[in-house]
Parts: C-alpha cells; structure tokens; sequence
C-alpha cells in the first residue's frame, strides 16, 4: 500500500490569513498514503482546519505546496476532487429535512451527469456505505430522530458514497458519548484496515488518536511540535510544551496515553 | 328632499362645539381643492383667496395665488403661514383630522363635498354665503339645479370614460363626468357601477362595446394604449373612436358645468355622424 | 408518478377554467370563435402560467440560495427597481406601449446588479445574509425616491402608476405572451442545472464544496438567473407577491427538497395558482376585477395552513 504517491501531500506549507499579524500555519509538512491513518492534534487555533484547508486548495499557501494523489490542489475541480476525497466538516446545518438515504445520496453527486438521473449503481454505492457504517437501519429515518452518533455515522457514509480514496473528518467525535466516540474511531480504523483507505483526522481526543491512528501531527502555534508514530510523538515534554499543561504519560495498549495532572492551588 | 339635504348640510357645516365659528365675512381664504378655488373665483372672491393647492389651476388667475402643497395631505403649518379666516377643505375623512387640527389653532375650516354636480350647487351657496356674497352663490347655485333639473336628451351614443389602462380604470356612475355625458346625450356604459371610478377587465368593456371612448386629455392625439394588441379587442379602441375632453372643462365638477355639457353634447353629435 | 399526473390535471383544469371564465358570458359552444377568448382570455391565460411559473421556480431556488424558506423573490429589492424605473418612465413622459414594462425591467435589473455588488462588499462573497439585507436596503431605498418623485410631480398618471405595480395581467396579449415565452427558457434551465447542486447548497457551502459543488459561480447563476425570471415577472405584471413565497413550501410538502423534482413542480404549481388566482380576480365582483395580489393571498395562505397541519401530523 505505500510506495505509490501520497493522495495528500504538503511540503514547507505557511499560511497567513489575511488582515492577521502571524501565521496560521508556518512550514508544515504532512504526507498520507492510501492504507494510513493520520491524526492531527494540537491546542486550539494551532492551525489544524488550516492545515486541511491549504491541503485541499480551498486555500493557496504563501509558502509551500499542497498536492492531492500528485497534482497541485488548485489544479483539481471541485467535482473531480470530490471523486478522490470526502470530508466531513465539523458542523453542518441542514436546512430542509431529509431521510437518511436521501441524504447519504447527495454524496453520489460528483458521479452523476449533469442531466443523468441516479443510476442503480448510484444506490448501490449508498447501500455500501451505509453497511460500512453500520448505518443501513437507519436508511429509512428522517436525520431530526438520530442520535448525534447516528448523525455522525450517517455524514460518514454520505462521504464514503463518493467513493473516496481519502477521508478527512474534522473533529468527528466533538460531542459524542465514549460509547459513539468509540465506535467511531473502531469504524474508521476498520475502513482504513479493510478498505485501504487514507484518513486524516482533526482531533482533541488525544488518546484515542494515540490508540488508532498509525501517525500524528502535532501542531502548536501553526508549527509542528511533532510527527511521527503515537509512542515518538507523545512524550511528557511535549506534550506538556505544547498544551501548556502538566501531564504524566502512561502506555496502554502499546500506545502511550495521556494523563492531565491537576495543578495544586497556592495555599492562602 | 332637497331641503333634508340643504338642512343636514348646513347642519353639518356648523361646526361641533370646540371648533372656531367662521366669521361673518372671510377675507382671508385657503381652498384645498380645485372645485372649491373655482368657485370662489366664479362667485367674484378671488382676491379673497390667499392659498390653493398645487391642483388648483382653474380659473388661470388661480395660479397667481400662493401655493400651499398639494391637498391632499394638508400642510398645516403652511396654510397656517398664510394667516388665513377660513379654511375650505375637500370632504374627507382625511380632511375632517385636519379640520380639526386647524380648529386647535384657532383656524375656522369647513369641509365640503365635491364630487358630484348637486355637490357643487350645494358648495356654491355655502361659500357665497361665507364670503359675504350670497347673491352669487345662489345664482350659481340656480343654473346648477337648473342644468341638473332638465330631463336628460334621449342618449345618442353609448360611452365609456378609460382613465387608465394598466390596471382598466374606467368611471362609473358615481362621478360627476357621468352625470355630464347623460346630460349630454351619452350613455356611459359603466353607470351600473356605483362607484366613481373601479379597475375592469378589458374583456367586460369589450363585452359592453361603447361606441366611444371619452379620454381626459388637453392632447388630441389617441391614448399611448391605443396600439396594444389587448386593447384592440375593443371595436371602439380598433375604430379610433376616442374624444379626447380637456381638463379645463371637465377635470373636476364645475359651473361651467353648463358649457362642458355642451361641448360632450357637440362631440358626440360629430362622432355620431361619421 | 400520479403526484405529477395530478399536478397536470390541476394545470389543465387551471387553464380551461381561466378561458372559459370571465366577467363577460362568453357561453362554451362559442368560445372557439369569440375575440375576447382569442385575444384576451387565452393570451392572459398562458402569461398567468409563465408568470406564476416563474415566480414559482424564482422564489424556490432563492429560498435555497439564501438558505432561508421565508425568502421571496421580492425580497431582493426587484420591486423597488421596478417600482422606480416605471415611475421614471412616466415622468420623463417616454412614449411607446412597452416604454413601462421596459422601464420596470431595466429597473429591476439595476436593482439586482446593486444588490449584488452590496453582496460582494468586504469580500462576503454572496452571504445570503448581507443579500438579504441588501435586497430589503435596495428595495426600500427605491420605494422611498418613487414615493418621492410620485408626491412631488404634478402628473396625475404618476399616481397611478403605483396601480400598475399593485400587480395584474391586464396587460397580457400574444405580444406579451410570446416575449416572456422566448425569453424565460434560459433562465429556467440554467436554474434547472443548478438543481443538484442547489441540494447540495442547504448543507451548509462548506459541506456544499466538498460535496463537489463549486458554489461561489453557483450562487452567482442562480442569483442572476432567479432575478432574471423576477424581473421579467415584474416588468409585465406588476408586483403579484405570495407565489413566489408559498408555492415552494405546497410543493416541497408534497415533492419534498429535491430540487430536480422541486423546480419542475414549482413552475407547474406557481402557474395553476395564479391562473386559479387571475381567474377569481376576474370573476368574482364582476364586472369589477381584484388586484390578482390579494387573491394570490387569500387562496394561497389557507391552502398553506391545510397542507400544513397535513405535514405536522406527519412529523409527530
């Protein structure tokens, strides 16, 4: 699964938006290939939706390049990216109702024709990834009766319907319970396994990052603080440095996990 | 009858206990409608007349008179700045609010309907009463009755007055123009109408088939409607048959009443022949 | 499949009754042959179609546009421009039959384009937000110069010209017909084309994006293209609200938000109301005849209100 080119891939990226003092994001690098599951983390407003955005060219970098399965973002349309990529953003406002197919359809929209109508295939492909969500009893339900880990799971499959070969989910587990957290992060390890999809993940939850994702970039103040497998990454000192918080760091799994100390009150 | 509506006007015309009387004789007055001007002109009391509204054009010596905005929502300071002793207001519930501010301000108004022609007669008297000049009033008010009184001819034409095209605006049985074409010979096709004026199909004056169509116009030249493919549905529209009537004898009811009768009445005699 | 056999049934029905129909008896053994079917009744009876349509199909695709299902396509300050234009054209006495309804076009026209630079200030890129308040600042703006120029002028027609923008059909002839008829196609299929993606758009533009939906050129069409149809609606019948804003809500009750089905049901459904409406407009105080606005009104609000209660039993 690695040796062909990353599906993302940027190099020495800055980015500074525009009327701020101070990047958003300096020289960051970050490449993903297919089979790989990448977390980033960092405090907030270190960069992370930054980061994403740049490597999908919504945003051109002051500095840098951002390539996406090896041609320069901005040279891909919306509709052919849409084809290779599905993101899952962290909010969405649906304004009208709908039922869970109808909506896991829209994702079918990069395949179809302008004036073709939805082919057998197009719902086939819904089928798929509601299966792959464990979402299929759920086809039948108006979104406004789902849970938030129904609703998640549902926006899941609606961008594995576009057939992606990555996926981007931006803090997807933000509001959910350990049970939907958990098994989330079980469902995306398990299209990552089985399926040989990339993923790159936005996320606070730094142990569950630790304990599924295979590489982590962590980010503080727009740089990289650090990259590289969970156990390299994620040691007291930096963690520490970077969350500006005391932590001790205890393995699990294999995988180190972090645990906040609480900072004893001067006595008065 | 007519003495039940000569007493419920002057009734009326006395004003409700915390308005101002008018005075014996006004010689300062402000006349917000343009059949009200007239009228105080025709009775002899021009000079009298110290404000009219932008309306008021009738007769041309009106226009040397100050103007005081246009009436219809009446500018109280600005009639006030005019130091006047009698207020002459058109009937309307508007009206009867601005009555009765110009009353607080120690104004004396009276309203006065003017709509119809038996309106006119009726204003007529009370105005020549109010200047002082009840001779006059009385003598138009006479010619008024009179023209009112003669059985109107056997109607030579069938007509309809069109004043305005998008919405169809024509007049209907309620207003004074439709009392002149009877007495003019013509009959307006939308008399049934109660109203003075009401929006129609073009389909219903098609239906109705006028034989003319009566335009207020100080221009002779056919409507700008008059070349619109709807409109050419109706046979008098397709013919040209329009009389185009001048606003200086029938833009609002009048004593010259008698001569915009016979003016209509030579009209349809012409168009009739042809 | 009956869904759209019913809705054209409603449109024939619409039709027939809006020829057959009207303040003067035309009894139905002569309706072939007689004038006023030919020249009036019929040609009104098509402009109500392709005027209610439009406005249908407009006020859909701008509710999705500006993600807000009270949105009308009078809401973007079209009115207004209209409004003023026609008063303009008056005052400046141009002549010719379709000096005011190009008038009103034009002015609409200036109206959208200031709406739509309003929307580009500060980089807001079409923020259904600032369109909003854009199209209600245009809108009154206009309101007021006409309001203006009407109370200082000293034509009489000025005043009248405010009758012409309450809204009506009295103006519809084959010429009319026929103009709105090659002219209203593009419009309608661009918005069409826009289907999908306008879909995509109720996510949210973000989610819209990265669905596969360029969305800034999306909003761009269907801003312009929505406002081409209103304007066009305006520019030949005056301002005849409620369509625009309630035939979406009937029909999305019954299609549902798809807008490939949406669109298509809109126009058939903003047709048969405002035939049904112009037709009630003519008839019922014969020989005098209602502003079609009013009527549009008091048939499409209780039709809502029904419908309504139908939906909310649904959802509980």
């Amino acid at each position: 699964m690695s040796g062909t080119a990353p599906l993302l891939a940027v190099h020495g990226v800055t980015y500074r938006y525009p009327h701020t003092a101070g990047d958003a994001l300096h020289d960051v690098t970050l490449e993903v290939k297919a089979g790989e599951f990448h977390a980033v983390l960092g405090p907030n407003g270190s960069g992370k939706t930054t980061l994403v955005r740049v490597a999908l060219g919504l945003v051109a970098p002051g500095a840098g390049t951002a390539e996406l399965a090896g041609r320069p973002a901005a040279a891909w349309s919306r509709r052919d990216l849409a084809r290779v990529v599905g993101v899952v953003t962290q909010r969405e406002d649906s304004l009208f109702p709908q039922q869970v197919r109808e909506t896991v359809l829209l994702g079918r929209y990069p395949h179809l024709s302008l004036w073709g109508a939805e082919r057998p295939a197009d719902r086939a492909a819904v089928t798929r990834a509601l299966e792959r969500c464990d979402a299929v009893a759920l086809a039948d339900r108006w979104i406004w009766t789902l849970s938030g880990g129904e609703y998640q799971r549902v926006r899941l499959a609606r961008a594995l319907a576009q057939e992606p070969r990555l996926l981007v989910l931006d803090e997807p587990t933000a509001s959910l319970d350990v049970r939907h957290e958990m098994e989330l992060f079980e469902l995306v390890r398990g299209l990552v396994d089985r399926h040989g999809l990339a993923v790159v993940m936005i996320t606070h939850h730094v142990n569950l990052a630790a304990r599924f994702a295979d590489h982590v970039l962590l980010l503080a103040d727009g740089r990289t603080a650090a990259q590289g497998a969970p156990g390299a990454v994620l040691t007291r000192e930096t963690v520490e440095r970077v969350f500006a918080w005391p932590v001790a760091i205890e393995p699990f799994d294999g995988r180190p996990q972090m645990i906040p100390l609480r900072q004893p009150k001067e006595p008065t | 009858m007519r003495g039940l509506l000569l007493a419920s006007v002057l009734a009326l015309g006395c004003r409700p206990a915390d308005r101002p009387a008018t005075p014996p004789s006004a010689h300062r007055i402000v006349s917000l409608a343009p059949s009200s001007t007239e009228l105080l002109f025709a009775l002899g009391a021009g000079d009298q007349v110290v404000g009219r509204t932008t309306w008021c054009r009738y007769p041309p010596a009106a226009l040397q008179v100050p103007d005081v905005g246009d009436g219809l929502n009446p500018n109280i300071e600005a009639i006030a700045a005019r130091q006047p002793d009698l207020v002459v207001l058109y009937r309307s519930p508007l009206n009867e609010t601005a009555a009765t501010q110009l009353g607080r301000l120690g104004i004396p108004a009276v309203t006065l309907a003017q709509d119809r022609l038996e309106d006119i007669a009726r204003a007529a008297r009370e105005l020549g009463r109010l200047t002082g000049r009840e001779a006059a009033g009385d003598s138009i008010g006479a010619v008024m009755e009179a023209l009112l009184g003669t059985p109107a001819p056997a109607p030579i034409a069938r007509v309809a007055f069109v004043v305005w095209d998008n919405p169809p605006m024509v007049i209907g049985g309620g207003s004074y123009l439709d009392q002149l074409a009877t007495l003019a010979g013509g009959a307006n096709v939308f008399h049934d109408l109660g109203a003075a004026s009401a929006t129609v199909s073009i389909e219903t004056i098609v239906a109705r088939n006028p034989d003319l169509i009566l335009v207020l116009s100080d221009s002779t030249a056919p409507p700008a409607y008059s070349t619109r493919r709807e409109w050419r549905a109706v046979r008098a529209v397709r013919e040209g048959r329009f009389i185009t009537l001048p606003a200086d004898l029938f833009g609002r009811p009048s004593p010259t009443a008698p001569a915009a009768v016979a003016a209509l009445r030579r009209a349809l005699e012409g168009a009739t022949r042809r | 499949m009956s869904r759209w056999i019913g809705l054209g049934a409603l449109v024939a029905v619409a039709l027939v009754s809006a020829v057959a129909l009207g303040p003067a008896h035309v009894a139905l053994g002569d309706l072939a042959s007689s004038e006023i079917v030919r020249s009036l009744r019929v040609p009104r009876a098509l402009l109500a179609l392709l005027v209610g349509g439009s406005l249908g199909v407009a006020g859909a695709s701008l509710q999705a546009l500006v993600r807000n299902p009270l949105a009308d396509p009078f809401l973007l300050g079209l009115s207004g421009g209209a409004g003023l234009g026609a008063v303009l054209a008056i005052a400046l006495h141009v002549a010719g039959p379709w000096a005011l309804p190009l008038a009103a076009f034009a002015g609409a026209l200036g109206a959208m384009a200031l709406v739509y630079r309003l929307g580009l200030v500060g980089g807001a890129q079409l923020d259904p937000r600032v369109l909003l308040l854009a199209g209600v600042a245009v809108g009154a703006f206009s309101g007021a110069i006409t309001t203006a120029i009407v109370s200082l002028a000293e034509a009489a027609d000025l005043r009248n010209a405010f009758l012409w923008l309450w809204g009506g059909l009295s103006g519809a002839s084959w010429d009319t017909v026929l103009v709105m008829a090659v002219y209203i196609p593009v419009p309608l299929v661009v918005l069409y084309a826009a289907a999908r993606p306008l879909d995509l758009l109720a996510l949210g533009e973000e989610p819209a994006t990265h669905l596969g939906a360029d969305v800034e050129p999306l909003k761009r069409r269907v801003y312009i293209a929505a406002s081409l149809l209103t304007a066009a609606a305006v520019a030949v019948s005056g301002v005849i609200g409620f369509v625009g804003l309630i035939v979406p809500h009937i029909t999305r009750l019954v299609w549902g938000h798809r807008h490939r089905a949406l669109l298509p049901a809109a126009f058939l459904g903003g047709g048969a109301l405002l035939l049904f409406a112009d037709t009630a407009a003519r008839v019922v105080v014969a020989p005098r005849e209602l502003p079609v606005g009013i009527v549009t009104a008091l048939v499409g609000v209780p039709l809502f209100a029904v419908l309504l209660r139908r939906w909310a039993g649904v959802r509980s």
